[in-house]
C-alpha cells in the first residue's frame, strides 16, 4: 500500500506548510543561524588579526627610558583611567601594574640585573592575553639586552643560544580554517535538528492532542505505514531547513573577510553536495528520535521539554568532533562521524570513506530501530490515548 | 454487519465491558443507549481496533478486527467523538484525504468528495479552512467524512452532542437515507428523543452489560411503561447520567 502512504506524506506537508508555527521554527534557524556564525567569525577575524594597544600603568617609568620607548613600539603604553586617545575617547587601560625598581638605572649600568616586577590578576581570564604578551614583549627585550652586553665584552651571543629553533608550519592555508569550519558545520547539521522539530511534534503530540491521531488509526491503514508517512515528512522539512541552511551560508560566508587570516573558506557545490548526502541519513535518524520521543510525551508542551532536552545529545557528540576532544570511538557514532569526515573534506584531505559508511549506517540503523519503536507504541493503548 | 461476541475489558481497575454481546444488522439503525459511563465509547472503540479486548471479539461483515484489522475496517466509517477535524485542511481537502486512504483513488476521492459536499449541504464552506467552524460545520465535516467511501457500516459516537435542531435534522435525514439504502448504522446515544425517533433495535447497556435489546416499542411493553425514558430507567435501575 505505497500508494496510501504518498497520499499521508502529502496530507502532512500541506498541513506543516500552512502551519505558522512550523514553518517559522525552521525558517528562523536556516537563515539565522548562518548570518549570526558571520557576524561571530568577523569579530573573531578582527581579534585575531589587529592586536589592539595595551594599556597599562607603568610606575617609574622614568627609571627605565629605553624599556619604556621599546614597549611602546610594541603598542604597549603607560595610561591611567582619566588618558585619553587622539579622538578624545575614554582608554581601555588594562589592570596590569608594571613596577620598575628605583635602582633599575644603576643595576643596568653595573650589567647586573635590574627588576621589575608585573602586578595583574592571573586568575583573570580577560587578561591572560594581554599577560602573555606584555611577558613575552619584556623577554625578548631581555634578551636583546643580554645580547648587546655580549657584544661589548667581546663574546659572540650565539654561544648563550646552543639550539636555534626553527618552527615550519606544514598547515595550509584552509585546514587552518578547519576549527573555525567545524563550528560552521555543526550549526548546519543541527539544522536538520531543529527545522523538522516543531512539525514531528506537531503530527504526533500535536496530532494525538487534537484527537485526530484514533481517527487516523481507525482507518484502514497500518501503523507501519502511518509511522513511514510521518518520518518521511518530518524528513523532508528537515532536509529543506538543511538545504536552505547552506544557500544562505554560501552567500552570506562571501562577505567574511577570509583573506586576514591567510586563507579562504568558501562552501563549494561539492560541499554542499556532500552535505546533503551525509544529511540525509542524519535526518531521516533526526526524524525519527523526534517522533518517538513526541509520541511517548503527553502533550505537546510536554513533546517540546522533552525534546531539548534530548537534542543536547547530538549537539554534544558535534561539539565534541568540532573541537577535536573526541575519544577515537566518537568517529563510528552518528553525527560526530559525518562531521569529522565533512571537516576532512573542508580542510581538503581525503575523505575517511569506511569511517563515514559505518557511522552512516549507525545513524541508519538507530533510524529503522526508533521506527520499529513508534510502530509498537502506536499499538499500545496507552500511546494512542495518552493515558 | 457488526456483530460483538463476549467482549471483555478492564481499564485500569475498572471493568469498562463486561462479557458483552450484541448485534447490528444491515440496512437498521441500531442505537447503543446507556447513561455516561456505561462503556459505549470503549466498546466503539473496540470495534475499530483501537482497543483490544481482554476476551471476547468483534467482527465486522464476518471479518474479526483483532485478526485481520485492515480489511475489516475497509467496510467501516466512522463518526467519533470528539471530531478530530485537521484545523489546517479545508472540508474537501479533509474528506477526500480519508477517502484516498479508505483505498479510492486520487479522481475517485475527489469525486466522491464532491457527492457528499453536495448531498450534506456543505458547498459554502467547502474550501474554508476547518479552524473556527460552528459545531454543525464540525460535524457535517466529520460526518461526511464517514460515509464518503460508502462503507456498509457506519459508527456513530454520540452524534448529536451539541448540536442545534437544524444539524440534528440535516443527521437524522442522513441516518435514515443510509438506512434506506441498506447500510448498517450502528450509534451510541444517552439522549432518548433520539433513538426513539430513529432507532429500530435499541442495546440498552450499563455497567460493561446489555441489560435489554428490542425496539422502542418492545422495551416500553416489556417494562410495563409509557416512554422510553421510564422504561430505560427501570431497565437500569437509576436515574444517573441520563440526558432527556
Amino acid at each position: 500500500m505505497i500508494s496510501n502512504i504518498i497520499t499521508m506524506v502529502r496530507k502532512e506537508l500541506i498541513d506543516a506548510a500552512r502551519d505558522k508555527r512550523s514553518v517559522m521554527a525552521g525558517l528562523y534557524y536556516a537563515i539565522g543561524t548562518p548570518l549570526l556564525m558571520c557576524g561571530m567569525f568577523m569579530l573573531l577575524i578582527g581579534q585575531m588579526t589587529s592586536p589592539e594597544d595595551l594599556n597599562i600603568k607603568i610606575e617609574n617609568g622614568s627609571n627605565a627610558p629605553d624599556l619604556v620607548k621599546y614597549l611602546s613600539s610594541q603598542g604597549i603604553t603607560h595610561g591611567d583611567s582619566q588618558s585619553t586617545n587622539e579622538n578624545g575617547d575614554k582608554l581601555d587601560v588594562k589592570d596590569i601594574r608594571l613596577v620598575i625598581s628605583d635602582d633599575y638605572a644603576a643595576q643596568m649600568a653595573k650589567g647586573l640585573s635590574a627588576e621589575i616586577t608585573l602586578i595583574a590578576d592571573n586568575s583573570n581570564e580577560k587578561l591572560q592575553n594581554s599577560i602573555r604578551r606584555l611577558e613575552r614583549n619584556l623577554q625578548t627585550y631581555s634578551s636583546e639586552m643580554g645580547s648587546l652586553r655580549l657584544i661589548a665584552r667581546g663574546i659572540d651571543p650565539r654561544v648563550v643560544q646552543p639550539i636555534k629553533v626553527n618552527v615550519e608550519d606544514e598547515a595550509t592555508p584552509d585546514s587552518k580554517g578547519g576549527v573555525i569550519l567545524g563550528v560552521a558545520t555543526m550549526t548546519m547539521i543541527y539544522a536538520v535538528f531543529i527545522s523538522g522539530m516543531n512539525l514531528a511534534i506537531d503530527t504526533s503530540a500535536g496530532e494525538r492532542e487534537r484527537n485526530s491521531l484514533a481517527l487516523l488509526l481507525s482507518h484502514p491503514v497500518s501503523t507501519r505505514n502511518i509511522v513511514l508517512a510521518k518520518v518521511i515528512a518530518v524528513t523532508v522539512f528537515a532536509m529543506v531547513g538543511l538545504l536552505l541552511t547552506l544557500i544562505i551560508s554560501k552567500i552570506s560566508y562571501a562577505f567574511v573577510p577570509w583573506q586576514e587570516l591567510g586563507f579562504t573558506v568558501s562552501i563549494s557545490t561539492e560541499f554542499i553536495l556532500l552535505m546533503l548526502l551525509t544529511g540525509l541519513p542524519i535526518a531521516l535518524m533526526a526524524a525519527s528520535l523526534q517522533l518517538f520521543v513526541s509520541f511517548m510525551a503527553k502533550t505537546f508542551k510536554e513533546a517540546q521539554s522533552y525534546l531539548t532536552l534530548v537534542l543536547i545529545v547530538p549537539m554534544m557528540l558535534s561539539m565534541a568532533a568540532s573541537y577535536n576532544i573526541a575519544p577515537d570511538i566518537l568517529q563510528w557514532l552518528p553525527v560526530s562521524g559525518q562531521q569529522q569526515a565533512l571537516i576532512a573534506f573542508i580542510k581538503g584531505r581525503e575523505i575517511p570513506m569506511l569511517q563515514l559508511l559505518l557511522s552512516s549506517l549507525t545513524t541508519f540503523i538507530i533510524a529503522i530501530g526508533l521506527a520499529f519503536g513508534m510502530e509498537r507504541s502506536l499499538k499500545s493503548e496507552k500511546i494512542v490515548f495518552g493515558l | 454487519m457488526i456483530k460483538v461476541c463476549n467482549l471483555s475489558k478492564k481499564i485500569g481497575d475498572v471493568q469498562a465491558l463486561n462479557n458483552l454481546s450484541f448485534e447490528a444488522n444491515d440496512g437498521q439503525i441500531t442505537g447503543l443507549l446507556g447513561p455516561n459511563g456505561a462503556g459505549k465509547t470503549t466498546c466503539l472503540r473496540t470495534v475499530f481496533g483501537l482497543l483490544q479486548a481482554d476476551e471476547g471479539h468483534a467482527e465486522i461483515d464476518g471479518v474479526d478486527v483483532a485478526k485481520s484489522p485492515i480489511q475489516a475496517k475497509q467496510q467501516l466509517g466512522l463518526f467519533p467523538d470528539p471530531f478530530g477535524l485537521y484545523e489546517r485542511l479545508t472540508p474537501r481537502e479533509y474528506i477526500s484525504y480519508f477517502a484516498e486512504l479508505n483505498g479510492l483513488s486520487r479522481t475517485q476521492a475527489k469525486d466522491a468528495t464532491q457527492k457528499v459536499l453536495t448531498e450534506l449541504h456543505m458547498d459554502d464552506i467547502a474550501d474554508r479552512r476547518c479552524k473556527g467552524f460552528s459545531q454543525g460545520q464540525r460535524m457535517k465535516t466529520a460526518l461526511a467524512q464517514a460515509i464518503v467511501h460508502q462503507p456498509t457500516n457506519i459508527i456513530l459516537d454520540e452524534p448529536t452532542r451539541g448540536l442545534d435542531v437544524m444539524s440534528t435534522r440535516v443527521l437524522r435525514d442522513l441516518l435514515k437515507a443510509l438506512k434506506k439504502q441498506g447500510h448498517c448504522v450502528l450509534f451510541s446515544s444517552h439522549v432518548m428523543q433520539e433513538v426513539a425517533a430513529l432507532c429500530d433495535q435499541v442495546i440498552v447497556m450499563a455497567e460493561g452489560k446489555v441489560v435489554a435489546v428490542g425496539s422502542p416499542d418492545e422495551l416500553c411493553q416489556q417494562t410495563g411503561k409509557d416512554s422510553l425514558e421510564d422504561a430505560f430507567i427501570q431497565l437500569i435501575g437509576t436515574d444517573e447520567g441520563i440526558a432527556a
